[in-house]
């Protein structure tokens, strides 16, 4: 997701230079404008939620150590500590080695993954508010 | 972007000049910008003029690359153009293309001048579309010429009709490899952070591609909202911007898939399931392959997922200044949990 600071940023943008010069009407037009300035109060109070990245965070770390219990695992995993661009190029690695690692092991270390992906994406659904917790 | 009398002067001036040089006293009239579409400015307009001693009027649709839009690596006009001329000579519903403009200078981008389609291009998503098309589908005529315009495209040569320009992919899985590769090099150029659930998906599709036995013309995004319809008939098929040489069955999952319904009963809100599987197995001879189009149905959610990126990625860096593409970072996660859920995780 775009972080919330860039994306108001943006929006407000949008509302100063192409939104509110198009309206005609005074009255709206006064309002688009009035809607940036209260966003760029806005942008200053708010924070990036911190639950979120912090229960992201214990997800890839309690992944990244069972992965390493795992046979053959030590190369994929590689030596980059845990995040979610580094969980990329694991992944990639994981399905590059398939053959090597044999059917079994590579099942085993894709639920592991795929079981913190899930959680991944529940910590993000909290903010679309699709979320089923 | 040019105020909308400026533009109409342009295009005015455009067909004096290019299209219809023997025209005199050339007045636009019902103009209107549609407001749909994400990858160009649409303008769709009546020409009227004077020629030869008589009064002359026709339809014209002029689409407009605006320099920043959705797919613009993907989707060139010019092919666009190219497609609807060869399609010209064939049974499938489609508009007349009248020229292709690669001049930036004239309207500010390279511009398509097509035919006007009597009709309506309904969008399905609004309370009001899935009214018309619910009602539509009780009818029973559009359902049927649903199928009818699908089965046009699937069943036509597309090699006489020279659309090997677009591409021809070769035996075996190469067709949705090369889909996926597409779609990649738009999540590449995002710009946008690597996203792990997306990753796994890539991958899995590309360890899980089908082989496409028999290859069609793929429309890339077949569905109510990109079909002109005038009296419960499909008009014209409209949107070429996803074309393909590929699998039939890569339109026929994106007719089946849950993603184009919205909470409809009805596949793209328009048809009963059972009526598109007989009647478009009955047109095309060909057996639905339901596990090919449970594949494609995950590559759609990958290619949405893609889409939605490349849009929030050209607001996100001021490329763009459509609010409606800020809106769709908070659509990845929920496409992809749909992936993820198909997948099993």
């Amino acid at each position: 997701m775009i972080p919330v600071k860039q994306l108001l940023n943006e929006v407000i943008a949008s509302l100063r230079n192409v939104i509110a010069p198009a309206v005609a009407d005074p009255y709206p037009k006064a309002q688009a404008y009035m809607t940036a300035v209260i966003l760029e109060f806005i942008a200053r109070q708010v924070d990036e939620r911190t639950d979120i990245a912090e229960a992201k965070a214990t997800e890839l770390g309690a992944l990244y150590e069972q992965l390493t219990r795992l046979a053959g695992m030590d190369r994929i995993v590689g030596g980059e500590p845990p995040s979610e661009a580094a969980l990329c190029g694991l992944i990639e690695r994981l399905y590059g080695e398939r053959d090597r690692l044999g059917e079994k092991n590579f099942a085993a270390a894709n639920h592991l993954i795929r079981t913190t992906l899930r959680h991944l994406l529940d910590q993000e659904l909290k903010i679309t508010g699709k979320s089923e917790a | 972007m040019a105020t909308e009398g400026a533009t109409q002067e342009k295009i005015t001036a455009y067909l004096a000049t290019r299209i219809i040089p023997e025209a005199r006293n050339i007045k636009l009239t019902n103009w209107i910008q549609t407001a749909v579409g994400w990858s160009h400015e649409t303008y769709v307009f009546d020409a009227s003029w004077t020629a030869n001693g008589g009064a002359h009027q026709r339809g014209f649709c002029v689409r407009k690359d605006p320099g920043t839009g959705l797919l613009r690596e993907l989707s060139s006009l010019e092919d666009q153009y190219k497609v609807l001329k060869a399609l010209e000579k064939t049974s499938a519903p489609t508009p007349k293309g009248y020229w292709y403009e690669p001049d930036t200078s004239i309207l500010g981008g390279p511009f398509l001048g097509m035919e006007k389609i009597a009709g309506e291009a309904t969008n399905p998503w609004s309370r009001v579309g899935k009214q018309y098309y619910a009602e539509a589908a009780k009818r029973g005529k559009l359902p049927r010429s649903f199928v009818e315009a699908l089965a046009s495209l699937h069943n036509l040569d597309w090699r006489a009709a020279g659309l090997e320009f677009i591409g021809v992919p070769g035996p075996g899985k190469d067709f949705a490899l090369r889909e996926i590769a597409k779609w990649e090099g738009l999540i590449a150029q995002s710009g946008r952070k690597p996203e792990p659930v997306l990753t796994e998906l890539l991958m899995w599709l590309k360890a899980n591609a089908p082989v496409a036995p028999r290859l069609a013309l793929v429309h890339g995004a077949y569905r109510t909202g990109n079909l002109m319809i005038k009296d419960d008939e499909v008009s014209a098929i409209i949107d070429w911007e996803l074309q393909v040489i590929g699998d039939p069955m890569y339109d026929v999952a994106y007719v089946l898939s849950d993603l184009n319904r919205e909470g409809s009963p009805l596949l793209s809100c328009v048809i009963e399931r059972d009526l598109f599987v007989d009647y478009y197995q009955q047109l095309t001879g060909l057996e639905i392959n339901f596990d090919a189009c449970r594949y494609y149905q995950v590559l759609y959610m990958m290619r949405t997922a893609a889409f939605w990126l490349s849009a929030s990625g050209l607001f996100a860096d001021g490329r763009s200044k459509d609010l409606r593409l800020a809106r769709t970072t908070y659509s990845v996660p929920v496409v992809l949990d749909m992936a993820a859920k198909m997948l099993g995780f």
